[in-house]
């Protein structure tokens, strides 16, 4: 037979971030050595990550692509399998099956004023593309960053904001839901489309990534309309619910689209053409 | 051997292949249904070119539970064991050209850019033997979506009922001609039944699909559907799966499953959103999955037009009269005629 | 009595009494019927077999407004343990009593209630009703059997289950929300198509409706793979009278066995 497609590579949990109540970032590394080093990936694609005896769940790999010593995701804790992954520690070993998917594209931005918007867990498939950027500075202009959660707590990679808005030509813009603030905080209080609006991030030759739940994103696109933004400049990445991975087990299709295959990054221009069932 | 078998004839070579090891899958009578099962003795067979089992071949080739991996877990250290492959020769006897024809459709998607393994080796040791139909029923719809009672699709040789008890072979491919050396290979018209007359155009089905993806007509064509698995797991084409672990702290599988999107847990998001969250709204995916998606995709309608959704369904809804209404739907949109209500 | 029942949807419909009739179309499908020009739609024969009191939990349903039901007598007992399980409110609920010389199915042989008890309207003549028919159903004779031979018999049927999920999805007292095969923290019942969980399924079902399944049938008639699930009730149902002479959805007014708790009870049942 030839390789078995859903038969995962074991993988060592080299170090594990809590970032937020519920939120927990994982660093993992091949155990063997030689698919390390085979290994390759580009940013926005996705991997299934598994708990032998919870079984598999989809997240995004939140790590540059240019990083070798280990793939990082993240995830909530909200079901059979993150609740599970809860409780791993380092050393432990977990399974992966990917890279998956298209992945966003860092060439076809190269350029171009890069905005990126999400909200609360939405941060990690923002935060590959922000280093992959980083690291490939000279090729990309200015940056935005428009991030928002529902309260101080729940904002994932606090600690790397800070150190992207030091960063020449980078401009983070933090916010919490009203009633989420701390006395101490020093970021915008509003929800993610009105803070857009109100940071006037000037539009031109930009490209926005947008990513968060459908609500966040519904009133995000008439406000980076009215920015000047065209529907195929703005990108998303969507979070159907998968098993596979690999554009057989039927549930992300939608329109002539198989969202882990031909996605999962679309752009609003292609999203408009595909019945709304993500 | 001659072309032309009797019924003792054919029970005979089921016989001989089960002898030699071969596992032999053909219709079965179970209490007061048809159903494809594996032989456990040639005698069970059942050739009936009138009767349609009510389940379908798929199980053959896809199994409705398939272990894809063992694991075992001893403190930190995790271990994983491929399952050991079924090698055995397997043919499938006496099916009905609908079952057959959705083989070469579901190839498409166990093979398009990435392989799966499992289904493609049971394709390869397999061996397709179809009875050509000599009746419809009212369910039976494979006229419609470019099938026939006597269409090759799929199958590696086909038998004819000639009358008296009597079946005249024929190979189709090389497989078919291992099976049957001296069985003719020219094409030939038969004693088959008439043909189902065409219920609804699939092009014109989809160009509906296409233009009405929320349309005031999904909720009074499929508020009935209870969503019970019934059509999709006796359907040739449904091919929906899962995967899952299953075991204890100490080791166990991670398995395939056979899954439905009439489920409606089938789509939920871990944060709670679930795109298809009515029951019409996934019955609407069912068809847009076999008339619009796949077709846009692989070229080949998700659908052999066998009847079996219709005749499963305890509410008797399947997917040929909610064509039937949108295709009516739209030769009306087509004639600029004013819309119904 | 087709008639008689158009014209009673259509007037239950243009007076506005209720806003969906759920009865049966040709070929006894399932219909719902929410404008009075469809009442024409309705049909009532011996195919009529499916037990409409199933649409009445399910949301899609429900979101129509307030409805008629059309029922034959079994079905009416799904109604009574509903309405005792406060999952319908039988006062908002318009009931059109068909009066049955049944419809063909293996339920049928000892049908005892040919005629809807409760009805706000009865369609059909008393008389027309058949009585029971004598000697041993289903469930006699596979009870004759002995325990081995039962376990093989049931070993040989589950072992065609693909776990389609249409017994449960048909039948009118399994409205839960989320049902126990659907839940996975922790899984309680394996989701796959196995002996061990498909043995699993139909045993936690049954046991489940214990005391509860009003026998319709629907699940046998449901099977694609031809088990007859109704006879595991059955037996259930047998044994709750035996123990303590109740027979789910028949009398409105006694006390469900799992919902009313007595000094009587036997220890034997429970140990």
């Amino acid at each position: 037979m030839t390789k078995n497609l859903y038969k995962p590579d074991l993988m060592e949990v080299v170090e594990v971030q809590r970032q937020t109540p519920d939120v927990k970032s994982v660093r993992v590394r091949f155990r063997d050595g030689g698919r390390a080093r085979d290994f390759s990936f580009r940013v926005g694609q996705f991997g299934q990550f598994s708990l032998f005896g919870s079984g598999e769940a989809t997240f995004n790999i939140c790590s540059s692509s240019n990083w070798r010593d280990y793939i990082e995701f993240c995830f909530r804790r909200t079901g059979r399998v993150t609740e599970t992954l809860w409780q791993i520690d380092k050393g432990d070993t977990i399974g992966f099956r990917g890279p998956y998917g298209n992945g966003y594209p860092m060439e076809a931005w190269e350029g171009r004023n890069l905005i990126f918007i999400g909200g609360g867990i939405a941060m990690p498939p923002i935060r590959c593309a922000v280093w992959y950027a980083l690291e490939n500075r000279a090729k990309y202009g200015d940056i935005t960053i428009v991030y928002g959660a529902r309260t101080v707590a729940d904002l994932t990679y606090a600690d790397e904001l800070d150190e992207w808005s030091k960063r020449e030509r980078v401009r983070v813009v933090r916010c919490v839901d009203p009633g989420g603030e701390t006395p101490e905080w020093k970021g915008e209080i509003g929800l993610i489309p009105a803070v857009l609006e109100r940071a006037e991030v000037p539009a031109e030759n930009a490209i926005a990534l947008v990513i968060g739940p459908p609500i966040m994103i519904k009133y995000t696109l008439p406000v980076l309309d009215r920015m000047g933004i065209k529907e195929e400049d703005v990108y998303t990445s969507l979070e159907n619910r998968m098993k596979c991975g690999v554009g057989k087990c039927g549930r992300c299709n939608a329109g002539p689209v198989y969202v882990c295959k031909d996605g999962p990054v679309f752009t609003m221009k292609q999203l408009r053409s595909i019945p709304n069932d993500f | 051997m001659s072309a032309v078998l009797s019924v003792a004839g054919l029970a005979e070579l089921v016989a001989g292949w089960i002898g030699q090891g071969k596992l032999v899958a053909a219709p079965v009578q179970v209490g007061d249904r048809l159903l494809y099962q594996t032989l456990a003795t040639a005698g069970q067979a059942v050739f009936d070119a009138r009767r349609r089992p009510a389940n379908s071949i798929k199980e053959f080739f896809f199994p409705r539970h398939e272990p894809i991996f063992h694991y075992r877990l001893e403190g930190k250290e995790i271990a994983l064991s491929d399952v050991v492959p079924e090698e055995r020769e397997q043919i499938i006897f006496a099916a009905k050209p609908c079952d057959a024809a959705a083989l070469p459709i579901l190839d498409h998607v166990f093979n398009w850019d990435f392989e799966d393994g499992f289904y493609t080796a049971r394709r390869a040791r397999t061996t397709v033997v179809t009875l050509a139909c000599a009746a419809h029923d009212e369910a039976c719809f494979c006229t419609s979506v470019g099938a026939g009672p006597e269409d090759e699709a799929g199958s590696d040789a086909m038998l004819f009922d000639v009358g008296d008890g009597k079946f005249e072979v024929r190979a189709i491919t090389e497989k078919g001609q291992a099976l049957f050396p001296t069985a003719s290979t020219e094409p030939r018209r038969s004693g088959s039944g008439p043909a189902a007359e065409k219920k609804f155009d699939p092009d014109r089905v989809a160009r509906y699909l296409e233009a009405n993806f929320e349309s005031p007509l999904w909720n009074p064509l499929t508020l009935t559907c209870l969503g019970c698995g019934a059509c999709a797991y006796t359907c040739p084409t449904c091919h929906c799966f899962d995967i899952v672990d299953e075991g204890n702290a100490a080791g166990g599988a991670r398995v395939k499953n056979w899954d439905s999107c009439q489920f409606p847990f089938f789509t939920l998001h871990a944060s709670g959103h679930n795109p298809r969250a009515a029951q019409p709204q996934r019955q609407r995916q069912r068809l847009f999955h076999k008339f619009s998606i796949y077709p846009r995709k692989f070229n080949a309608v998700l659908c052999t037009g066998c009847g079996n959704c219709e005749r499963n369904c305890p509410v008797g809804l399947g997917v040929l009269k909610v064509l039937e209404a949108i295709d009516g739907e739209q030769r009306r949109l087509d004639d600029k005629e004013p819309v119904q209500a | 009595m087709s008639q008689q029942l158009r014209q009673t949807a259509r007037r239950l419909l243009s007076e506005g009494k209720v806003q969906v009739v759920i009865g049966y179309a040709a070929e006894g499908r399932p219909a719902l019927i929410t404008k009075s020009e469809d009442a024409d739609k309705l049909e009532w024969n011996d195919r009529c077999q499916a037990n409409l009191a199933v649409y009445l939990t399910r949301k899609e349903v429900k979101a129509l407004g307030k409805a008629a039901i059309v029922v034959k007598g079994c079905d009416e007992r799904a109604l009574v343990v509903l309405e005792k399980e406060s999952q319908i409110e039988r006062a908002a609920l318009y009931v059109i009593g068909m009066a049955c010389d049944g419809v063909g199915a293996p339920k049928c042989e000892r049908c005892q209630v040919h005629l809807p008890r409760f009805a706000d309207e009865m369609i059909g003549e008393a008389g027309e009703s058949a009585a029971p028919a004598e000697g041993p159903n289903g469930l006699d004779r596979l009870m004759a059997k002995s325990s081995a031979e039962r376990w093989a018999f049931w070993t040989g049927e589950f072992a065609r289950c693909v776990k389609c999920y249409a017994c449960r999805q048909v039948c009118p007292l399994c409205y839960c929300e989320r049902c126990i095969a659907d839940k996975n923290r922790p899984v309680v019942i394996d989701t796959s198509a196995t002996p061990k969980g498909n043995f699993a399924w139909h045993i936690t079902r049954a046991f489940h409706l214990a005391a509860r399944c009003v026998g319709c049938g629907e699940c046998t008639r449901a099977c694609p793979a031809g088990i007859p699930l109704g006879l595991l009730n059955q037996s259930l149902a047998q044994a709750t009278e035996a123990h303590f002479g109740y027979r789910p959805g028949m009398d409105p007014t006694a006390e469900p066995v799992f919902g009313a708790w007595s000094p009587a009870d036997k220890e034997d049942f429970i140990g």
